[in-house]
């Protein structure tokens, strides 16, 4: 499924002057399966990019289209449906539960489509070494941490696009690329794409297209 | 898992507090829909006039008795009286306008022989429906339902003359008979006993043998009305009786004794509806104003489960449940505390002299379910709004 973003502009962005090769104000598709670098300094809209694409607000101009389908047609069912199978999210404040525990915030994410197993998830959290943090509240630990936790909820799901606001802002580099080594590999088990949202650092990953705001 | 999220960080207190007044309001609410029914229900099927009933006359002055004021009533005053918004209905008693004498024709009993006067009632004002009171000219015998002073009487008698006395039963089956006549003719109508009555002082035929006797052998004067039933509405017997006076209309005692005990008991009974209505209503609206409470605090994690894919229905029926629940465990307590209630007040009743019957009354239980339903919707839409503010 491609994302078209045509001619969007949101509204708050609108008094901004955009370069010419911004993604606002231009024809952009998001192809299908490709892992894609979203580039830009703060305030250009990195997180309006994603709440925007993601259909959690609507003032813009312009038209958003998964595949044929304006996005402003969704209904509730719709959003569900899509929140739960096609697109996945990180967000940059990570939403997770603070006062439920690591493994409740997985498992509450992973028990709406049974993706994978109490072990499989554990397993993820091994693997950017945190599976030790099970049972601690989320409120309680670190951001770095969280962060780590928000993307493994991200990944608890079948998904055709993952969209991720600066997603390692908290993380050193070992920990970054661990995560985006897991990333990766479930992206390309799904053969779906990923939008990465960064302040200016690529991670040492070789993306396949890059957009700028 | 999302009871624990949304359910487990509240505050208990104001839970509680509206838990306790809804719980209150649901138990005075049953408590009383119960006892205004079974306080109305009161007297019914015990006497063959309801007891919203009685049968009033003018009373007997010194102005009567020189001929300066009349007794009967006239058609425009019956009108009157019937206009009354507290009235149901008015309907003159009707009287024999011709002779007539009772006497028992049984060998069960001694003879006894006595001259009467016999009435008839609107069969639409009798509270006991006895079947068998109807006649017609050829049926073997006249119904008839009998003033209980009237056995009270034949005892004495029969006691004084060292014969033993006799059962309402056996009263039932002896065999009597009236003699109808005029100065031209006579006739011997065989009758039995069918019912007794404390309400009536004369003994009361079906009105189709009043008619008879009237028509055959009235002396041809005009029938006077002197006596009336009045059928007051469902709880307003004070207005009933401040008319009686204001009219100078009498009538037994006991029909104004069950009449003004009634309407006060339903009085209070009432008032007690109407502050249990209104109780619960606000605490419902406190339950209600706690669930949007508890949505706003929970805003962020609403928000967030929608977010990563939870349907807002899934949700709402979240709330909803929660606090069907919740009015679930306050109805099933009101209940309890409505068992526990009736227990001692039915004595309490018992003991001051009002039996009053003590089944189960079903509205009682309809207004819980109708409380109950409304709640359920008011939960229902009140989470719906709540939740769908923060999609």
């Amino acid at each position: 499924m491609d994302i078209t973003l045509d001619h969007i502009m949101p509204v708050p962005l609108a008094s901004i002057e955009h370069d010419s090769d911004s993604i606002w104000g231009n024809r952009v598709t998001l192809n299908s399966g490709k892992h894609i670098l979203l580039n830009a300094s703060s305030g250009k809209g990195k997180t309006t990019f994603l709440t925007t694409v993601y259909g959690l607000r609507n003032d813009y101009k312009g038209e958003i289209r998964y595949g044929e389908e304006d996005i402003q047609n969704f209904n509730p069912d719709d959003w569900t449906n899509l929140r739960m199978n096609t697109i996945s999210a990180v967000f940059q404040d990570l939403q997770l539960f603070a006062n439920l525990t690591v493994g409740e915030n997985l498992l509450l994410k992973n028990r709406l489509t049974d993706t994978y197993s109490e072990y499989e998830l554990k397993s993820f959290l091994e693997e950017l070494e945190i599976d030790h943090k099970w049972h601690q509240k989320c409120g309680l630990l670190s951001m770095g941490q969280q962060q780590r936790v928000a993307i493994v909820r991200a990944l608890a799901q079948p998904f055709k696009w993952l969209i991720m606001d600066e997603p390692f802002s908290h993380l050193d580099i070992e920990n970054a690329k661990r995560c985006m080594k897991l990333i990766h590999k479930r992206s390309e088990e799904q053969k779906a794409g990923f939008v990465l949202t960064t302040l200016g650092d690529s991670h040492g990953y070789n993306y396949d297209q890059e957009l700028k705001l | 898992m999302l009871n624990k999220l949304l359910f487990k960080n509240q505050d208990k207190k104001q839970l509680v507090v509206a838990m306790i007044g809804a719980f209150l309001g649901i138990a005075f609410l049953i408590i009383s829909i119960h006892y205004l029914i079974k306080v109305n229900q009161f007297g019914e099927g015990s006497e063959i006039l309801g007891p919203n009933t009685v049968i009033v006359q003018k009373k007997v002055s010194n102005s009567n008795t020189l001929g300066l004021a009349r007794t009967d009533f006239s058609k425009s005053e019956i009108e009157k009286i019937k206009a009354k918004p507290f009235i149901d209905d008015v309907k003159p008693v009707i009287s024999n306008n011709f002779n007539v004498s009772f006497e028992t024709a049984d060998p069960v009993v001694p003879r006894f022989r006595s001259d009467v006067f016999i009435q008839t009632v609107d069969p639409e004002f009798l509270d006991v429906k006895i079947p068998s009171w109807e006649w017609k000219e050829g049926d073997e015998f006249v119904p008839l339902i009998m003033p209980r002073d009237f056995v009270v009487m034949l005892n004495t008698f029969m006691s004084a003359n060292d014969i033993k006395q006799i059962s309402d039963d056996v009263v039932m089956s002896i065999k009597c008979k009236f003699t109808l006549s005029n100065e031209d003719d006579k006739e011997w109508v065989d009758c039995r006993i069918v019912g007794f009555t404390n309400e009536v002082s004369a003994m009361l035929v079906p009105e189709s043998f009043m008619d008879y006797g009237n028509k055959k052998y009235s002396d041809g004067s005009d029938q006077k009305i002197t006596q009336i039933m009045i059928q007051g509405k469902e709880g307003k017997f004070g207005e009933v009786e401040q008319l009686l006076n204001n009219r100078g209309l009498e009538s037994k005692n006991a029909q104004v004794v069950v009449g003004r005990l009634k309407s006060i008991v339903g009085t209070l009974v009432f008032i007690v509806l109407c502050i249990s209505i209104i109780a619960v209503f606000v605490s419902g609206l406190v339950l209600i104003q706690f669930m949007q409470l508890l949505m706003t605090r929970n805003a962020i994690e609403v928000r967030t489960l929608m977010r990563i894919g939870y349907h807002p229905n899934k949700i709402i029926r979240k709330f909803f449940i929660y606090f069907i629940k919740v009015f679930g465990v306050v109805a099933i307590m009101g209940t309890i505390a409505f068992f526990i209630t009736k227990y001692f007040l039915d004595d309490t009743f018992i003991s001051g002299g009002i039996y009053i019957d003590t089944d189960l009354s079903l509205w009682s239980f309809m207004a819980l379910l109708i409380a109950y339903v409304i709640f359920s919707l008011a939960s229902y839409f009140s989470a719906k709004k709540g939740i769908f503010n923060e999609y």
